[in-house]
Protein backbone atom coordinates (compact mmCIF):
# COMPACT_ATOMS: atom_id res chain seq x y z
CA UNK A 1 0.00 0.00 0.00
CA UNK A 2 1.50 3.34 -1.18
CA UNK A 3 2.79 5.38 2.42
CA UNK A 4 0.36 8.10 1.80
CA UNK A 5 -2.87 6.06 2.15
CA UNK A 6 -0.79 4.84 4.93
CA UNK A 7 -0.38 7.66 6.62
CA UNK A 8 -4.04 8.90 5.39
CA UNK A 9 -5.74 6.10 7.29
CA UNK A 10 -3.53 6.49 10.33
CA UNK A 11 -4.85 9.73 10.41
CA UNK A 12 -8.19 9.56 9.83
CA UNK A 13 -8.69 6.93 12.44
CA UNK A 14 -6.92 9.21 15.18
CA UNK A 15 -8.14 12.05 14.08
CA UNK A 16 -12.43 11.13 13.62
CA UNK A 17 -13.25 10.87 16.90
CA UNK A 18 -16.75 10.72 18.14
CA UNK A 19 -16.87 14.52 19.42
CA UNK A 20 -15.34 15.67 16.24
CA UNK A 21 -18.10 14.44 14.08
CA UNK A 22 -20.99 15.50 16.00
CA UNK A 23 -19.50 18.61 16.61
CA UNK A 24 -18.71 18.68 12.98
CA UNK A 25 -22.51 18.31 11.92
CA UNK A 26 -24.56 19.59 14.88
CA UNK A 27 -22.87 23.10 15.15
CA UNK A 28 -23.43 24.22 11.43
CA UNK A 29 -27.36 22.46 11.62
CA UNK A 30 -28.02 24.28 15.05
CA UNK A 31 -26.86 27.62 12.61
CA UNK A 32 -28.74 26.60 9.85
CA UNK A 33 -32.16 25.64 11.74
CA UNK A 34 -32.21 27.96 14.46
CA UNK A 35 -30.40 30.78 13.83
CA UNK A 36 -31.58 30.42 10.08
CA UNK A 37 -35.36 30.12 10.57
CA UNK A 38 -35.45 32.51 14.07
CA UNK A 39 -33.55 35.67 11.88
CA UNK A 40 -36.29 35.44 9.30
CA UNK A 41 -38.21 37.78 11.49
CA UNK A 42 -35.56 40.49 11.16
CA UNK A 43 -33.94 39.69 7.75
CA UNK A 44 -36.85 39.14 5.09
CA UNK A 45 -34.38 38.69 2.03
CA UNK A 46 -31.08 38.40 1.14
CA UNK A 47 -29.64 40.11 -1.99
CA UNK A 48 -27.55 37.91 -4.28
CA UNK A 49 -26.57 38.68 -7.52
CA UNK A 50 -29.66 39.37 -9.48
CA UNK A 51 -31.82 37.39 -6.78
CA UNK A 52 -33.55 37.13 -3.48
CA UNK A 53 -32.79 34.56 -1.42
CA UNK A 54 -34.79 33.88 2.15
CA UNK A 55 -31.88 33.69 4.78
CA UNK A 56 -32.14 30.23 5.56
CA UNK A 57 -30.81 29.68 2.27
CA UNK A 58 -28.65 31.94 2.19
CA UNK A 59 -26.90 30.94 5.45
CA UNK A 60 -27.36 27.26 4.52
CA UNK A 61 -24.82 27.87 1.41
CA UNK A 62 -22.83 29.75 3.90
CA UNK A 63 -22.15 26.84 6.40
CA UNK A 64 -20.89 24.33 3.31
CA UNK A 65 -18.14 26.73 3.18
CA UNK A 66 -17.81 27.46 7.16
CA UNK A 67 -17.92 23.38 7.63
CA UNK A 68 -15.15 22.86 5.21
CA UNK A 69 -12.97 25.70 7.21
CA UNK A 70 -13.67 24.13 10.43
CA UNK A 71 -13.11 20.50 9.42
CA UNK A 72 -9.70 21.59 8.29
CA UNK A 73 -8.93 22.49 11.94
CA UNK A 74 -8.16 18.32 11.91
CA UNK A 75 -4.61 19.11 9.74
CA UNK A 76 -3.50 21.80 12.42
CA UNK A 77 -4.37 19.17 15.31
CA UNK A 78 -2.92 16.03 14.05
CA UNK A 79 0.72 17.70 13.70
CA UNK A 80 -0.03 19.67 16.97
CA UNK A 81 -0.37 16.38 18.63
CA UNK A 82 2.17 14.73 16.63
CA UNK A 83 4.26 16.49 17.96
CA UNK A 84 3.50 16.88 21.25
CA UNK A 85 3.44 13.26 21.88
CA UNK A 86 6.32 12.39 20.07
CA UNK A 87 4.66 10.66 17.04
CA UNK A 88 6.11 13.71 14.42
CA UNK A 89 9.31 12.31 15.30
CA UNK A 90 8.32 8.28 15.57
CA UNK A 91 6.59 8.62 12.26
CA UNK A 92 9.78 10.26 10.52
CA UNK A 93 12.03 7.59 12.11
CA UNK A 94 10.26 4.98 9.68
CA UNK A 95 9.41 4.54 6.25
CA UNK A 96 8.61 7.77 5.50
CA UNK A 97 9.52 10.81 3.98
CA UNK A 98 8.68 14.78 5.36
CA UNK A 99 6.80 15.24 1.99
CA UNK A 100 5.08 12.06 2.32
CA UNK A 101 4.05 13.22 6.16
CA UNK A 102 2.34 16.59 4.63
CA UNK A 103 0.85 15.20 1.54
CA UNK A 104 -0.94 12.33 4.27
CA UNK A 105 -2.41 15.67 5.49
CA UNK A 106 -3.60 17.27 2.73
CA UNK A 107 -5.16 14.08 1.33
CA UNK A 108 -6.76 13.92 4.76
CA UNK A 109 -8.11 17.22 5.10
CA UNK A 110 -9.29 16.82 1.35
CA UNK A 111 -11.44 14.15 2.43
CA UNK A 112 -12.52 15.50 5.20
CA UNK A 113 -13.25 18.66 3.55
CA UNK A 114 -15.14 16.73 0.66
CA UNK A 115 -17.24 15.10 3.39
CA UNK A 116 -18.14 18.07 5.14
CA UNK A 117 -19.37 19.67 2.30
CA UNK A 118 -20.98 16.56 0.44
CA UNK A 119 -23.16 16.34 4.13
CA UNK A 120 -24.11 19.88 5.22
CA UNK A 121 -25.33 20.48 1.11
CA UNK A 122 -27.19 16.93 1.47
CA UNK A 123 -28.73 18.06 5.50
CA UNK A 124 -29.31 21.57 4.01
CA UNK A 125 -30.91 20.69 0.82
CA UNK A 126 -34.46 21.11 1.81
CA UNK A 127 -33.39 24.36 2.63
CA UNK A 128 -31.88 25.91 -0.45
CA UNK A 129 -33.18 23.44 -2.80
CA UNK A 130 -36.13 26.12 -3.90
CA UNK A 131 -33.46 28.99 -4.75
CA UNK A 132 -31.08 25.98 -6.25
CA UNK A 133 -30.06 26.06 -10.08
CA UNK A 134 -27.96 22.59 -10.61
CA UNK A 135 -25.76 23.48 -14.14
CA UNK A 136 -22.81 21.04 -15.24
CA UNK A 137 -20.99 23.46 -12.88
CA UNK A 138 -21.91 23.00 -9.72
CA UNK A 139 -20.74 19.89 -8.45
CA UNK A 140 -17.05 20.22 -9.96
CA UNK A 141 -17.54 23.82 -8.04
CA UNK A 142 -18.05 22.70 -4.99
CA UNK A 143 -15.39 19.62 -5.43
CA UNK A 144 -13.62 22.89 -6.30
CA UNK A 145 -14.18 24.76 -3.39
CA UNK A 146 -13.85 21.92 -1.03
CA UNK A 147 -10.44 21.01 -2.19
CA UNK A 148 -8.95 24.78 -2.59
CA UNK A 149 -10.81 25.69 0.87
CA UNK A 150 -9.25 22.14 2.78
CA UNK A 151 -5.73 22.61 1.27
CA UNK A 152 -5.99 26.66 2.46
CA UNK A 153 -7.28 26.19 5.64
CA UNK A 154 -5.33 23.29 6.53
CA UNK A 155 -2.15 25.34 5.41
CA UNK A 156 -3.33 27.82 8.28
CA UNK A 157 -4.06 25.83 10.83
CA UNK A 158 -0.47 23.71 10.22
CA UNK A 159 1.48 26.92 9.69
CA UNK A 160 -0.11 27.54 13.38
CA UNK A 161 0.95 24.30 14.97
CA UNK A 162 4.28 24.04 13.64
CA UNK A 163 4.67 28.17 15.38
CA UNK A 164 2.64 27.34 18.84
CA UNK A 165 4.24 24.87 21.43
CA UNK A 166 1.92 25.35 24.23
CA UNK A 167 -1.50 23.40 24.62
CA UNK A 168 -3.29 26.56 25.68
CA UNK A 169 -1.32 28.90 22.98
CA UNK A 170 -2.26 26.88 20.32
CA UNK A 171 -6.36 26.49 21.30
CA UNK A 172 -6.42 30.38 22.00
CA UNK A 173 -4.81 31.26 18.73
CA UNK A 174 -6.19 28.82 16.69
CA UNK A 175 -10.12 29.70 17.87
CA UNK A 176 -9.14 33.48 17.70
CA UNK A 177 -8.26 32.80 14.02
CA UNK A 178 -11.13 30.75 12.81
CA UNK A 179 -13.63 32.99 14.61
CA UNK A 180 -12.44 36.50 13.02
CA UNK A 181 -12.64 34.41 9.86
CA UNK A 182 -16.38 32.62 10.43
CA UNK A 183 -17.91 36.25 11.49
CA UNK A 184 -15.89 38.94 8.91
CA UNK A 185 -16.60 36.48 6.57
CA UNK A 186 -20.05 36.72 3.85
CA UNK A 187 -20.95 33.02 5.62
CA UNK A 188 -23.49 34.91 7.80
CA UNK A 189 -24.57 37.47 5.96
CA UNK A 190 -23.85 39.35 2.18
CA UNK A 191 -20.91 42.02 1.62
CA UNK A 192 -23.24 44.29 0.02
CA UNK A 193 -24.78 47.03 2.28
CA UNK A 194 -22.64 45.94 4.82
CA UNK A 195 -20.94 49.16 6.57
CA UNK A 196 -17.45 50.23 5.30
CA UNK A 197 -14.39 49.39 6.40
CA UNK A 198 -16.11 46.04 7.36
CA UNK A 199 -17.35 45.57 3.91
CA UNK A 200 -13.61 45.39 2.89
CA UNK A 201 -12.88 43.78 5.13
CA UNK A 202 -14.26 40.96 4.21
CA UNK A 203 -12.70 40.74 1.20
CA UNK A 204 -9.31 40.51 2.89
CA UNK A 205 -10.82 36.83 4.68
CA UNK A 206 -10.41 33.85 2.24
CA UNK A 207 -13.23 32.44 3.91
CA UNK A 208 -15.46 34.86 1.52
CA UNK A 209 -14.15 33.47 -1.48
CA UNK A 210 -14.56 30.15 -0.61
CA UNK A 211 -18.16 30.89 0.36
CA UNK A 212 -18.94 32.91 -2.78
CA UNK A 213 -17.71 30.21 -4.76
CA UNK A 214 -19.70 27.53 -3.44
CA UNK A 215 -22.90 30.01 -3.37
CA UNK A 216 -21.98 30.41 -6.93
CA UNK A 217 -21.58 26.68 -8.14
CA UNK A 218 -25.16 26.14 -6.00
CA UNK A 219 -27.83 28.52 -7.33
CA UNK A 220 -25.93 29.20 -10.78
CA UNK A 221 -24.51 32.31 -10.48
CA UNK A 222 -21.34 31.79 -11.80
CA UNK A 223 -20.01 35.65 -13.25
CA UNK A 224 -16.42 36.80 -14.15
CA UNK A 225 -16.09 38.05 -10.45
CA UNK A 226 -16.67 34.38 -9.37
CA UNK A 227 -13.98 33.08 -11.38
CA UNK A 228 -11.51 35.66 -10.30
CA UNK A 229 -12.30 34.36 -6.53
CA UNK A 230 -11.78 31.30 -7.62
CA UNK A 231 -8.09 32.14 -9.11
CA UNK A 232 -7.30 33.89 -5.39
CA UNK A 233 -8.74 31.13 -4.10
CA UNK A 234 -5.92 28.66 -5.96
CA UNK A 235 -3.10 31.42 -5.36
CA UNK A 236 -3.64 31.88 -1.46
CA UNK A 237 -4.08 28.09 -1.00
CA UNK A 238 -0.89 27.26 -2.98
CA UNK A 239 0.88 30.54 -1.49
CA UNK A 240 0.17 29.13 1.99
CA UNK A 241 0.50 25.40 1.13
CA UNK A 242 4.53 26.11 0.53
CA UNK A 243 4.85 28.07 3.15
CA UNK A 244 3.16 25.08 5.24
CA UNK A 245 5.49 22.76 3.99
CA UNK A 246 8.61 24.99 4.30
CA UNK A 247 7.94 25.29 8.11
CA UNK A 248 7.25 21.79 8.86
CA UNK A 249 10.64 20.42 6.36
CA UNK A 250 12.46 23.01 8.81
CA UNK A 251 10.62 21.57 11.95
CA UNK A 252 13.82 20.04 14.28
CA UNK A 253 13.69 17.51 15.92
CA UNK B 1 29.26 -8.13 8.43
CA UNK B 2 28.60 -5.18 9.96
CA UNK B 3 25.31 -3.05 10.69
CA UNK B 4 26.87 -0.11 11.70
CA UNK B 5 30.09 1.82 10.17
CA UNK B 6 30.67 5.49 11.18
CA UNK B 7 33.77 7.71 10.28
CA UNK B 8 34.52 10.55 11.69
CA UNK B 9 30.96 11.10 12.25
CA UNK B 10 30.06 14.92 13.61
CA UNK B 11 27.12 16.99 14.58
CA UNK B 12 27.40 20.67 15.52
CA UNK B 13 25.01 23.14 16.90
CA UNK B 14 25.87 26.58 16.63
CA UNK B 15 29.43 25.46 16.69
CA UNK B 16 29.11 23.19 19.35
CA UNK B 17 29.94 19.61 18.72
CA UNK B 18 26.70 17.29 20.28
CA UNK B 19 28.92 14.60 18.47
CA UNK B 20 32.26 14.99 17.69
CA UNK B 21 34.07 12.98 14.89
CA UNK B 22 32.94 9.26 16.73
CA UNK B 23 33.63 6.40 14.82
CA UNK B 24 31.77 3.04 15.13
CA UNK B 25 31.64 -0.18 14.04
CA UNK B 26 28.92 -2.59 14.92
CA UNK B 27 28.79 -6.34 13.85
CA UNK B 28 25.42 -7.50 13.13
CA UNK B 29 24.23 -10.07 15.58
CA UNK B 30 24.84 -8.34 18.86
CA UNK B 31 23.83 -6.20 21.19
CA UNK B 32 26.25 -3.05 21.27
CA UNK B 33 25.34 -0.67 24.12
CA UNK B 34 25.96 3.26 24.18
CA UNK B 35 26.44 4.67 27.37
CA UNK B 36 27.33 8.25 28.40
CA UNK B 37 26.56 10.84 31.13
CA UNK B 38 23.57 13.42 30.73
CA UNK B 39 24.07 15.22 27.79
CA UNK B 40 26.82 12.99 26.12
CA UNK B 41 25.62 13.54 22.96
CA UNK B 42 24.21 9.52 23.30
CA UNK B 43 20.33 10.64 21.85
CA UNK B 44 22.24 12.77 19.31
CA UNK B 45 23.81 10.26 17.94
CA UNK B 46 21.27 8.25 17.55
CA UNK B 47 19.49 10.68 15.41
CA UNK B 48 22.46 10.45 13.24
CA UNK B 49 22.35 6.69 13.29
CA UNK B 50 18.49 6.64 12.43
CA UNK B 51 18.94 9.09 9.58
CA UNK B 52 16.76 11.71 11.24
CA UNK B 53 19.07 13.89 11.33
CA UNK B 54 22.05 14.92 8.96
CA UNK B 55 25.66 14.93 9.78
CA UNK B 56 27.22 18.18 9.73
CA UNK B 57 30.88 15.77 8.51
CA UNK B 58 31.87 12.30 8.35
CA UNK B 59 30.57 9.29 6.83
CA UNK B 60 27.81 6.26 7.83
CA UNK B 61 26.60 3.38 6.27
CA UNK B 62 23.89 1.54 8.24
CA UNK B 63 23.39 -2.13 6.84
CA UNK B 64 25.78 -1.71 4.21
CA UNK B 65 23.86 1.68 2.71
CA UNK B 66 24.85 4.85 2.30
CA UNK B 67 23.09 7.22 4.96
CA UNK B 68 23.02 10.16 2.62
CA UNK B 69 22.27 8.79 0.07
CA UNK B 70 19.53 6.19 0.82
CA UNK B 71 17.95 7.54 3.92
CA UNK B 72 14.45 6.31 3.36
CA UNK B 73 15.94 3.19 2.62
CA UNK B 74 17.87 2.55 5.94
CA UNK B 75 14.90 3.82 7.58
CA UNK B 76 12.91 0.89 5.98
CA UNK B 77 15.06 -1.78 7.48
CA UNK B 78 15.46 -0.52 11.22
CA UNK B 79 13.22 -0.17 14.03
CA UNK B 80 13.40 3.02 16.31
CA UNK B 81 12.55 3.52 19.79
CA UNK B 82 13.47 7.39 20.84
CA UNK B 83 13.86 8.35 24.37
CA UNK B 84 10.59 10.51 24.36
CA UNK B 85 7.62 9.21 24.64
CA UNK B 86 5.68 8.58 21.87
CA UNK B 87 1.87 7.41 21.46
CA UNK B 88 -1.18 8.21 19.92
CA UNK B 89 -3.66 9.54 23.11
CA UNK B 90 -7.05 8.38 21.51
CA UNK B 91 -6.16 4.93 20.61
CA UNK B 92 -6.81 1.51 22.48
CA UNK B 93 -3.23 -0.60 23.12
CA UNK B 94 -4.35 -3.37 20.63
CA UNK B 95 -5.86 -0.56 18.00
CA UNK B 96 -1.65 1.31 18.36
CA UNK B 97 -0.34 -1.70 17.76
CA UNK B 98 -2.52 -2.53 14.61
CA UNK B 99 -2.52 0.71 13.63
CA UNK B 100 1.70 0.80 13.39
CA UNK B 101 1.45 -2.57 11.71
CA UNK B 102 -0.79 -0.91 8.84
CA UNK B 103 1.92 1.98 8.61
CA UNK B 104 4.91 -0.19 8.35
CA UNK B 105 2.73 -2.02 5.85
CA UNK B 106 2.45 -4.90 7.30
CA UNK B 107 -0.23 -7.42 6.18
CA UNK B 108 -3.32 -7.62 7.94
CA UNK B 109 -3.21 -11.25 8.87
CA UNK B 110 0.35 -11.24 10.13
CA UNK B 111 -1.00 -7.79 12.12
CA UNK B 112 -3.49 -9.79 13.68
CA UNK B 113 -1.09 -12.32 14.73
CA UNK B 114 1.52 -9.94 16.25
CA UNK B 115 -0.87 -7.90 17.99
CA UNK B 116 -2.02 -11.18 19.98
CA UNK B 117 1.72 -12.19 20.73
CA UNK B 118 3.25 -8.48 21.72
CA UNK B 119 -0.05 -8.45 23.66
CA UNK B 120 1.67 -11.57 25.51
CA UNK B 121 5.09 -11.21 25.38
CA UNK B 122 4.62 -7.63 27.08
CA UNK B 123 2.23 -7.78 29.59
CA UNK B 124 -0.34 -6.12 28.25
CA UNK B 125 -3.53 -8.27 27.77
CA UNK B 126 -5.23 -6.75 31.00
CA UNK B 127 -4.94 -3.69 29.53
CA UNK B 128 -5.57 -4.48 25.39
CA UNK B 129 -9.09 -2.09 25.49
CA UNK B 130 -7.49 0.65 27.88
CA UNK B 131 -6.48 4.17 25.65
CA UNK B 132 -3.08 4.66 25.33
CA UNK B 133 -3.69 8.44 27.16
CA UNK B 134 -4.61 6.30 30.50
CA UNK B 135 -1.65 4.46 30.60
CA UNK B 136 1.15 4.63 33.56
CA UNK B 137 4.96 5.81 32.37
CA UNK B 138 5.63 1.73 32.30
CA UNK B 139 2.55 0.49 30.73
CA UNK B 140 3.35 3.49 27.87
CA UNK B 141 6.65 2.50 27.82
CA UNK B 142 5.93 -1.14 27.26
CA UNK B 143 3.23 -0.24 24.59
CA UNK B 144 5.96 1.63 23.09
CA UNK B 145 8.71 -0.42 22.57
CA UNK B 146 5.92 -4.02 22.05
CA UNK B 147 4.85 -1.43 18.80
CA UNK B 148 8.49 -1.53 17.31
CA UNK B 149 8.19 -5.67 16.91
CA UNK B 150 4.66 -5.39 15.06
CA UNK B 151 7.10 -4.78 11.72
CA UNK B 152 9.75 -6.93 10.58
CA UNK B 153 14.04 -5.02 11.01
CA UNK B 154 17.42 -5.79 10.59
CA UNK B 155 18.71 -3.48 13.34
CA UNK B 156 17.08 -1.83 16.33
CA UNK B 157 17.76 1.38 18.12
CA UNK B 158 16.59 1.89 21.73
CA UNK B 159 17.55 4.76 23.23
CA UNK B 160 16.65 3.89 27.39
CA UNK B 161 14.02 1.45 26.37
CA UNK B 162 13.72 0.71 30.70
CA UNK B 163 13.16 4.31 31.44
CA UNK B 164 9.88 4.02 33.56
CA UNK B 165 9.52 0.03 33.97
CA UNK B 166 9.88 -2.21 37.40
CA UNK B 167 12.48 -4.44 37.98
CA UNK B 168 10.15 -7.63 36.56
CA UNK B 169 9.19 -5.81 33.62
CA UNK B 170 12.51 -4.62 32.76
CA UNK B 171 14.29 -8.23 33.12
CA UNK B 172 11.25 -9.60 31.01
CA UNK B 173 11.91 -6.98 28.15
CA UNK B 174 15.63 -7.65 28.50
CA UNK B 175 15.28 -11.37 27.95
CA UNK B 176 12.49 -10.83 25.33
CA UNK B 177 15.64 -8.66 23.56
CA UNK B 178 18.27 -11.58 24.17
CA UNK B 179 15.59 -14.15 22.64
CA UNK B 180 15.30 -11.22 19.06
CA UNK B 181 19.26 -11.33 19.14
CA UNK B 182 19.72 -15.00 18.76
CA UNK B 183 17.60 -14.97 16.33
CA UNK B 184 19.39 -12.24 13.89
CA UNK B 185 18.27 -9.26 15.59
CA UNK B 186 21.16 -6.42 15.97
CA UNK B 187 20.70 -3.80 19.10
CA UNK B 188 22.12 -0.48 19.58
CA UNK B 189 21.22 0.11 22.60
CA UNK B 190 21.72 3.16 25.14
CA UNK B 191 20.91 3.19 29.16
CA UNK B 192 21.85 4.50 32.09
CA UNK B 193 21.60 1.54 34.18
CA UNK B 194 24.75 0.06 33.72
CA UNK B 195 24.06 -3.01 35.30
CA UNK B 196 21.30 -3.57 32.22
CA UNK B 197 24.23 -3.02 29.71
CA UNK B 198 26.47 -5.89 31.78
CA UNK B 199 23.63 -7.86 31.63
CA UNK B 200 22.81 -7.57 27.70
CA UNK B 201 25.31 -6.46 26.20
CA UNK B 202 27.63 -7.96 23.86
CA UNK B 203 30.48 -4.50 23.14
CA UNK B 204 29.82 -1.45 24.96
CA UNK B 205 31.24 2.27 23.65
CA UNK B 206 31.88 5.00 26.35
CA UNK B 207 30.79 8.29 24.98
CA UNK B 208 31.47 11.98 26.74
CA UNK B 209 31.54 15.37 25.32
CA UNK B 210 30.38 13.94 22.17
CA UNK B 211 33.71 11.90 21.60
CA UNK B 212 33.95 7.95 21.91
CA UNK B 213 36.22 7.40 24.91
CA UNK B 214 36.38 3.83 25.66
CA UNK B 215 34.94 0.60 23.33
CA UNK B 216 35.14 -2.85 24.12
CA UNK B 217 33.15 -6.17 25.33
CA UNK B 218 32.02 -5.69 29.11
CA UNK B 219 34.62 -8.22 30.49
CA UNK B 220 37.20 -6.78 28.61
CA UNK B 221 36.53 -2.79 30.29
CA UNK B 222 36.53 -4.29 33.48
CA UNK B 223 40.17 -6.02 32.70
CA UNK B 224 41.18 -2.30 30.88
CA UNK B 225 40.08 -0.23 33.59
CA UNK B 226 39.08 -2.30 36.64
CA UNK B 227 42.18 -3.23 37.91
CA UNK B 228 41.44 -1.85 41.55
CA UNK B 229 39.84 -4.34 43.43
CA UNK B 230 38.10 -3.94 46.44
CA UNK B 231 38.28 -6.62 49.47
CA UNK B 232 36.33 -6.30 52.59
CA UNK B 233 37.64 -7.81 56.38
CA UNK B 234 34.94 -8.51 58.80
CA UNK B 235 35.98 -8.76 62.45
CA UNK B 236 34.75 -10.85 64.89
CA UNK B 237 34.81 -8.17 68.02
CA UNK B 238 36.28 -4.53 67.80
CA UNK B 239 40.10 -4.30 68.27
CA UNK B 240 40.80 -0.54 69.89
CA UNK B 241 44.68 -1.30 68.42
CA UNK B 242 43.73 -1.91 65.28
CA UNK B 243 44.03 1.64 64.08
CA UNK B 244 47.73 1.52 64.95
CA UNK B 245 48.29 -1.55 63.86
CA UNK B 246 47.04 -1.27 60.22
CA UNK B 247 48.49 2.67 60.30
CA UNK B 248 51.82 1.27 58.01
CA UNK B 249 49.48 -0.31 55.55
CA UNK B 250 48.88 1.80 52.33
CA UNK B 251 45.07 1.67 50.64
CA UNK B 252 43.40 0.07 53.56
CA UNK B 253 41.01 1.72 55.55
CA UNK B 254 38.90 0.95 59.13
CA UNK B 255 35.12 1.31 58.92
CA UNK B 256 34.00 1.08 62.38
CA UNK B 257 30.19 1.76 62.04
CA UNK B 258 29.27 -1.44 60.91
CA UNK B 259 31.04 -3.18 63.17
CA UNK B 260 34.55 -3.73 62.54
CA UNK B 261 35.15 -3.75 58.68
CA UNK B 262 38.60 -3.03 57.00
CA UNK B 263 38.49 -2.27 53.34
CA UNK B 264 40.74 -3.10 50.72
CA UNK B 265 40.69 -1.33 47.47
CA UNK B 266 43.74 -1.08 45.78
CA UNK B 267 45.35 -2.20 42.44
CA UNK B 268 47.52 -4.67 44.48
CA UNK B 269 44.57 -5.63 46.72
CA UNK B 270 45.66 -9.50 46.34
CA UNK B 271 49.40 -8.07 48.14
CA UNK B 272 48.15 -6.06 50.51
CA UNK B 273 45.60 -8.53 51.57
CA UNK B 274 48.44 -10.83 52.56
CA UNK B 275 50.25 -8.36 54.49
CA UNK B 276 47.21 -7.48 56.66
CA UNK B 277 46.41 -10.82 57.38
CA UNK B 278 49.96 -11.41 58.64
CA UNK B 279 49.43 -8.68 61.11
CA UNK B 280 46.01 -9.94 62.47
CA UNK B 281 47.29 -13.11 62.63
CA UNK B 282 50.38 -12.06 64.58
CA UNK B 283 47.86 -10.13 67.06
CA UNK B 284 45.15 -13.23 67.60
CA UNK B 285 42.74 -10.78 65.78
CA UNK B 286 39.96 -13.43 64.28
CA UNK B 287 38.17 -13.19 61.03
CA UNK B 288 34.70 -13.53 60.96
CA UNK B 289 34.11 -13.10 57.25
CA UNK B 290 36.35 -11.83 53.86
CA UNK B 291 34.84 -10.68 50.95
CA UNK B 292 36.17 -9.57 47.38
CA UNK B 293 33.48 -7.36 45.55
CA UNK B 294 33.90 -8.35 41.51
CA UNK B 295 34.49 -5.25 39.27
CA UNK B 296 31.51 -3.41 37.98
CA UNK B 297 30.63 -1.67 35.06
CA UNK B 298 29.77 0.81 36.71
CA UNK B 299 32.99 2.03 38.52
CA UNK B 300 34.69 1.38 35.31
CA UNK B 301 32.55 3.78 33.67
CA UNK B 302 32.80 6.33 36.23
CA UNK B 303 36.32 6.04 36.33
CA UNK B 304 36.90 6.52 32.41
CA UNK B 305 34.45 9.42 32.53
CA UNK B 306 36.32 11.36 35.29
CA UNK B 307 39.55 10.92 33.06
CA UNK B 308 38.29 11.99 30.18
CA UNK B 309 36.48 14.91 32.46
CA UNK B 310 40.32 15.33 33.58
CA UNK B 311 41.93 15.20 30.37
CA UNK B 312 39.90 17.33 28.77
CA UNK B 313 40.25 20.10 31.42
Amino acid sequence: MNPIIRLTNRNLTIALNPGFLIWQVIFPLIYIFVAGFAYTSLIAVVPFENMKLNYPAFLSTGMIGFNIMNSTLISGIIIWNDRRHGMFEQILSGPFTRAQYILSNVVTIGIVGLVSAALIAFIAYPVFAESSTFSILTIPIIIFASITGSLLFGSIASIISTRIKSSEGFNVIINTVFLFFAFVSTAFYPASGTPEPLATIFYLNPLTYLVDVVRAGIFGSFTNFVVIEMLVLIGLASSLFIIATKLLTKLDF
Amino acid sequence: MSSIVAKSLSKSYNSVNAVDGIDLNVKSGQVFGFLGPNGAGKSTAIKLLTTLIPPTSGELQILGINAKENPLEIRCRIGVVLQQPSYEPSLSVEKSLEKYGLMWDVPRKTRKERVEELLSDFDLQDIRKKKTEDLSIGQRRRLQVAREFMHDMELLFLDEPTIGLDPSARRKLLDFLKRKVKDGLTIFFTTHVLTEAEYICDKIAIINKGKIIAVDSPDDLKNRFGRKKTIKIHLSKINENLTNLLSEVKDCKIDFTTGSNIIINSDESEAILLQVLQILNSNNITIEDLSAMPTNLEEIFLKVVDESNESNN
